[in-house]
């Protein structure tokens, strides 16, 4: 069960990552990002935390977020990602995705109006 | 580098934390993973030494000890897993940014030589061939582009450095043959 998570989690953390910048208007750098998507997610989603770097630097690399260091020298720097314009239609897009997913995999299981 | 740089000075991490050389340890195991550039390895390693800082950080504040918490922290980061994913998201860009930035100064080059030169094959000479605007685009090409595309500043100083010698050596030598 534990896997099958792990797999629905994977699908889902970049679109789970673009809402969190939507929704939080802010630059947010890797450890903050993950500490506030485990808040959200009440704990049932277990973020491997170092593996958030990967999937962040992918999304930087398409376009969907830019980063940059922030942090005078001799103090701790911290590479702050946000959102790009590419990103919220990404978004967007995603979201509408999973929308109908979602109600289709409600209909599919007998669970419309449950 | 090393796991030892990560805690440099340098690289905007605080060398003062207690806990920092057992941080370094997790990184080298990070590292161990890598086989990128050096600069890309050194950004990398910042960031997630930021990530283990904070997390040992906050293990503490719920009253672990050191161990305990860098344990936790360890733990929770899935080091191996870690490395091999961001090994695999960089590699190809490294790649294609090495062909970039080895391309650049030689596609610099020569426009310079077009612009140095006379269809005759004299030399225009320095006054004419700074005041012609195709010139500062060059120039400013060379520097700017590995700025914004990389970016690596590095790459962009050694690519402006490598243009303004060029310049010198068609100034200098006219008669060498290109």
């Amino acid at each position: 069960m534990a896997s099958q998570i792990d797999q629905m989690r994977k699908g889902t953390t970049t679109v789970a990552i673009l809402k969190l910048l939507v929704d939080e208007d802010e630059p947010l750098h890797g450890y903050e990002i993950i500490r506030r998507l485990d808040a959200r997610g009440e704990g049932y989603f277990h973020f491997k935390e170092g593996l958030i770097y990967p999937r962040l630097h992918r999304m930087e690399q398409d376009g969907l977020l830019e980063s940059r260091w922030v942090g005078e020298p001799g103090t701790r720097r911290r590479k702050m990602y946000t959102l790009t314009e590419k990103g919220r239609q990404q978004l967007e897009v995603e979201m509408r995705r999973w929308q109908t997913f979602s109600r289709q995999m409600d209909q599919l299981l007998g669970l419309e109006g449950a | 580098m090393s796991a030892g740089q990560a805690s440099d000075p340098a690289s905007g991490s605080s060398p003062a934390w207690e806990g920092a050389s057992q941080v370094d340890a997790v990184l080298e195991q990070v590292r161990a993973q890598l086989d990128l550039d050096a600069e890309m390895e050194h950004d990398l390693l910042a960031e997630l030494q930021g990530h283990l800082e904070d997390a040992v950080a906050a293990a503490r504040a719920r009253g672990l000890d050191e161990e305990r918490a860098l344990a936790e922290a360890a733990a929770c980061f899935g080091v191996e897993e870690v490395g091999r994913e961001l090994q695999a998201a960089h590699v190809g860009w490294g790649t294609a940014d090495g062909v970039v930035a080895a391309g650049l100064p030689v596609l610099c080059a020569l426009i310079l030589r077009w612009l140095v030169f006379a269809p005759d094959g004299t030399v225009v000479g320095w006054r004419e061939v700074l005041m012609r605007p195709a010139f500062w685009v060059v120039a400013l090409a060379a520097l700017l582009v590995p700025l914004l595309r990389f970016p690596r500043w590095r790459y962009a100083l050694v690519s402006w450095a490598f243009f303004w010698a060029m310049s010198v050596i068609f100034f200098a030598w006219p008669a060498v043959q290109w």
